[in-house]
C-alpha cells in the first residue's frame, strides 16, 4: 500500500476513535469553558467590584473639613484607583468606588459601621498642635485597598489643611499640586522608537507569558496522548497486526498526524467558543454591567502576524515533540512505563517553558546575547519565541534563522524517531536504558 | 510456487534463537510448525513477515524474496491477539482491511459476511471488550484473511478456544486451503497438527528437528506402534519380547513400541502362540510420541504427564 494513504488510514483511526472517547469530549469541554471564563473574568470583576462600593462615613467637629474630606475622598480616590487598571473604560458609568457620606456624631457613625450600613468611619480631629489626626475605624484589614486608599486621601487633606493654616491661597495650592515633569527614555542613545507604555508593557508580557504557557500545554499535553496511544497499541500487540500491513514509519506518521489533527479540533473548538465568547462580550457587558458600558477589545500587541507565528511554533514544535514522544512509547511494553520513558522530552520541554517565563518576567535579562543564542535552540524555540516577538526583541531574521532550525531538527527528530520506533515496537519485556536506545539508533532495521 | 525458508539464524544478545532453519512449505496446504515455547516459532513467523531481520538466510515465495511481496500477501495471527479493545468490531475490521488497500465498502461486505458466518453478526457494533474471549479470537481471524491474503501464519490459534469454536475455526482452515491458499501455524496441541497439517516442522531450540509430510515425519522414527489385544490377562510375554517396549497398558488393549528394524508380525505371531488375538492393529507413532522421542524436552507439565503415562 502506498505510504499516503496508510498514513491517511492510520491517522483517520486516531482521529476517529480519540474524539469519540469521554475523557477527549469532557477536555475540551474544559478547556472552552475555561477560556470563555478567562475573558468574562474582567466583566465579573466589574460586576462585583461595582455592586459593592465602599461607603464611608466622615466625622469632623469641623464642618468645612467634613465637607473637604467628602470631596477629596470622593475625586482623588474614585478616579486615582482605576487609572492602570484594563477595566478603567467598563467602569466609566457604573457604580463609584466610594460613595462619601458626613456623618454628625462619630458614636452614631461607628455604631453604623458596627451594623455594617457602612464599611467604615473616618474619624478627622485636630490634634493640639493643629494638625489634623485621621482614625479609620472599619471591620477591614488595616492594610486593605479601601485602608490604604483612605490614607492617600487622609494625606492630600492634610497638606491642604496645613497649607490652608499657613494662609497660602487657593490658586497657588492648586499649583503646588501641579504634576512634575517625568520622563522615561531608552538607555541605549542609539534608540528612537517610543518607549512602552506601562499597560502596554504589561500586556505584551501577559500575552508573551500566555502563548509560552499555550504551547507548553500543546506540546506536553498532547505529545502525551502520541506516547501513550502507542504504549497502548504495543501493550495490546495491535502494534503486530498493523505492522504486517503497514511500515513503522507509516504507523509512526499515522499516530503523529492524527493525535495532530485531534488536537488542532479540539484548540479548533476551543478558539471558536473564545471567539463567540469575545464577540458576545459587547452585549454580555451591557446587560450586566448596565447599557453605558464600553466594548473591549482584543489585548494590546496580539496582532494577527504574531497569531500566525503562534499556529506555527505551534504545529512545529508539535512535531518536532511528537515524533520524540512517539519513539519513547515505542520502548515501553505497559502504559504505567510511559511516563518515565518520556522523561527526557518532558525535561527539556520544561527548561524552555521556564526559561520563557524567566526571561518574561525578568529573572533573565531576555536581551543578552546568551538569550539570544539559547532562542535558537530548536527544542526551546517554540517556548521561548513567541514572547520576544511580543516584548519586540526577536528581529525578523531571529525568526526566521528559528524556523529553518526547527524545520532540520524535525527532520533529524524524524529519522531518529523511525529508527527507535522500527526495533522498538516488537521490544517486549525489557525497559531499554540509554545506552540500548543508542545501540538500537546504530543497528536500525 | 512454495515458501522456501533458507538457512534463518537470528541472535538475541546472548541467545541463539534461531540456528539455521531451512524448511519447505508446499503451496496451498496445511503446515504445523510445532515445538516447545522459545523454540522458535514466534521468531520465524516474524521474520517471514518481515517484521524482524534475520541476521542469516532468506525467505522466498514462488521464488521471490519474501519482503519484496506486497503485504496484502501476508496475513498474521500473533500468538497474543491484537485488536482495538475500545473500537466497534465491524469498524476495526474495515480499518485493518484498508492497510492493505482494500475498499472500505468492501471490506465492510467481506467483513459482515465472516461475522455472520461465525454466528457473531448481531456483533458488528459492538466494542471489541464486550466480547467473550472466543468470540474475540474469531474477529481476530476475520481480521487475518479479509484481505484474501495467499499465505497465512498463525501463532497457536487454537489456544484459549472451546471445542465448538475449534470446530468452527477448523472448517474455516480448510475452507481457505481449499481455495488454494497456504496456511502456516504454529502449536504444541499435536493431535490439533495431526489432524489438519498436510506437512509439518518440528523444531527445538532454534535447530530444525525434522520437517515433511505428515505421514513422513510419523515414520521418521524408524519405529512402528502396534495395538494388540489377546484374551489372556498376562501380559507377560509381550514385555519379554526383544524390541518391544509397552507404551500404554490399557484395559482394552495395549500399546507397543516396536524399535526400527524390526517387523510388527513377530508381535502378532507371539500374540498368537499365547492366546486368542482380539486385536491387531499396525499403525505409525503419533506425532506426539514422534515429538517426544525426536525432542525429549517437553515443557514441565508435559513432562510429568508423559512420565505419569509412562509409568501407568
Amino acid at each position: 500500500m502506498s505510504n499516503q494513504s496508510n498514513i491517511v488510514n492510520i491517522a483517520r483511526r486516531e482521529v476517529s476513535v480519540r474524539v469519540r472517547t469521554r475523557s477527549y469530549k469532557l477536555g475540551t469541554a474544559l478547556l472552552a469553558i475555561g477560556v470563555i471564563a478567562m475573558e468574562m473574568l474582567p466583566v465579573i470583576i466589574t460586576k462585583l467590584e461595582g455592586s459593592s462600593s465602599a461607603k464611608v462615613a466622615v466625622v469632623a467637629a469641623d464642618a468645612s473639613v467634613a465637607a473637604r474630606a467628602q470631596a477629596t475622598i470622593t475625586a482623588l480616590l474614585n478616579t486615582g484607583s482605576s487609572g492602570s487598571s484594563p477595566t478603567a473604560s467598563a467602569q466609566t458609568g457604573s457604580a463609584p468606588d466610594f460613595v462619601v457620606s458626613v456623618a454628625p456624631d462619630l458614636a452614631t457613625a461607628r455604631a453604623e459601621a458596627v451594623k455594617g450600613d457602612v464599611s467604615g468611619v473616618l474619624g478627622i480631629e485636630r490634634a493640639a498642635d493643629g494638625s489634623l489626626a485621621f482614625t479609620y475605624y472599619s471591620n477591614d484589614a488595616a492594610s486593605g485597598r479601601t485602608s490604604s486608599m483612605l490614607r492617600q486621601g487622609a494625606n492630600a487633606i492634610a497638606i491642604a489643611d496645613r497649607l490652608d493654616r499657613l494662609a497660602i491661597p487657593a490658586a497657588q495650592q492648586a499649583a503646588l499640586f501641579l504634576p512634575a515633569t517625568y520622563a522615561v527614555a531608552w538607555p541605549d542613545p542609539t534608540r528612537t522608537d517610543p518607549v512602552r507604555d506601562g499597560a502596554a508593557a504589561v500586556g505584551q508580557d501577559l500575552l508573551g507569558f500566555a502563548m509560552t504557557i499555550l504551547i507548553f500545554m500543546i506540546i506536553v499535553m498532547y505529545g502525551n496522548w502520541v506516547a501513550m496511544s502507542v504504549a497502548e497499541e504495543k501493550s495490546s500487540r495491535v502494534m503486530e497486526v498493523v505492522l504486517n500491513a503497514a511500515t513503522p514509519f507509516q504507523l509512526l506518521a499515522g499516530k503523529v498526524f492524527g493525535v495532530g489533527m485531534a488536537a488542532l479540533i479540539q484548540y479548533g473548538v476551543v478558539i471558536v467558543a473564545g471567539v463567540g465568547a469575545l464577540l458576545a462580550m459587547p452585549t454580555i457587558q451591557a446587560k450586566v454591567l448596565g447599557a453605558s458600558a464600553a466594548a473591549m477589545s482584543l489585548p494590546e500587541g496580539l496582532t494577527p502576524g504574531l497569531l500566525l507565528l503562534f499556529g506555527v511554533y505551534g504545529i512545529l514544535g508539535f512535531l518536532l515533540y511528537a515524533t520524540l514522544y512517539a519513539a519513547a512509547g515505542s520502548l515501553v511494553s505497559r502504559q504505567e512505563d510511559v511516563q518515565s520513558a518520556v522523561m527526557p522530552m518532558t525535561l527539556i520541554s520544561m527548561a524552555g517553558y521556564l526559561v520563557a517565563v524567566y526571561s518574561t518576567t525578568g529573572l533573565l535579562d531576555a536581551r543578552s546575547s546568551v538569550m539570544a543564542v539559547i532562542v535558537q535552540i530548536p527544542f526551546l524555540s517554540p517556548f521561548m519565541m513567541l514572547s520576544r516577538v511580543a516584548g519586540g526583541i526577536a528581529q525578523p531574521w531571529d525568526v526566521g534563522l528559528s524556523l529553518v532550525l526547527l524545520v532540520a531538527a524535525i527532520g533529524g527528530a524524524i529519522w531518529v524517531a523511525a529508527r527507535i520506533y522500527a526495533v522498538g515496537v516488537l521490544l517486549y519485556g525489557q525497559r531499554p536504558g540509554y545506552r540500548a536506545v543508542w545501540r538500537l539508533l546504530r543497528e536500525g532495521m | 510456487m512454495a515458501l522456501v525458508i533458507d538457512g534463518l539464524r537470528k541472535r538475541f544478545g546472548g541467545v541463539q534463537a534461531l540456528d539455521g532453519i531451512s524448511l519447505n512449505v508446499p503451496p496451498g496446504s496445511v503446515f504445523g510448525f510445532l515445538g516447545a515455547n522459545g523454540a522458535g516459532k514466534t521468531t520465524t513467523m516474524r521474520i517471514v513477515l518481515g517484521l524482524m531481520r534475520a541476521d542469516e538466510g532468506t525467505v522466498t515465495w514462488d521464488g521471490r524474496l519474501a519482503h519484496d511481496w506486497p503485504r496484502q500477501t501476508w496475513g498474521y495471527m500473533p500468538e497474543e491477539r491484537g485488536l482495538y479493545a475500545k473500537m466497534p468490531v465491524l469498524e476495526q475490521l474495515v480499518h485493518f482491511a484498508s492497510l492493505y488497500g482494500i475498499p472500505r465498502s468492501t471490506a465492510r461486505a467481506g467483513a459482515a459476511e465472516w461475522l455472520e458466518r461465525f454466528r457473531i453478526g448481531d456483533k458488528a457494533d459492538a466494542r471489541l471488550e464486550t466480547l467473550s474471549k472466543g468470540n474475540q479470537q474469531k474477529v481476530q481471524y476475520i481480521a487475518t484473511i479479509l484481505h484474501g491474503p495467499d499465505v497465512l501464519l498463525m501463532d497457536e490459534p487454537f489456544v484459549g478456544l472451546d471445542p465448538v469454536n475449534v470446530a468452527m475455526l477448523k472448517a474455516a482452515f480448510l475452507e481457505m486451503r481449499d481455495r488454494g491458499k497456504t496456511l502456516i501455524f504454529s502449536t504444541h496441541q499435536l493431535d490439533q497438527a495431526e489432524e489438519l497439517c498436510d506437512s509439518v516442522a518440528i523444531i527445538d531450540r532454534g535447530h530444525l528437528v525434522t520437517s515433511g509430510t505428515t505421514r513422513e515425519v510419523r515414520r521418521s522414527t524408524g519405529h512402528q506402534v502396534v495395538r494388540v489385544a489377546t484374551a489372556a490377562e498376562d501380559r507377560g510375554w509381550l514385555a519379554a519380547m526383544p524390541d518391544v517396549t509397552i507404551v500404554r497398558d490399557g484395559a482394552d488393549f495395549t500399546e507397543v513400541r516396536v524399535a526400527a528394524g524390526s517387523s510388527p508380525q513377530r508381535v502378532l505371531e507371539a500374540a498368537i502362540a499365547n492366546g486368542p488375538v482380539l486385536r491387531f492393529e499396525v499403525a505409525d507413532p503419533s506425532l506426539e510420541q514422534v515429538f517426544v522421542e525426536r525432542v525429549g524436552a517437553l515443557a514441565d507439565d508435559e513432562r510429568t504427564l508423559a512420565a505419569a503415562g509412562a509409568r501407568a
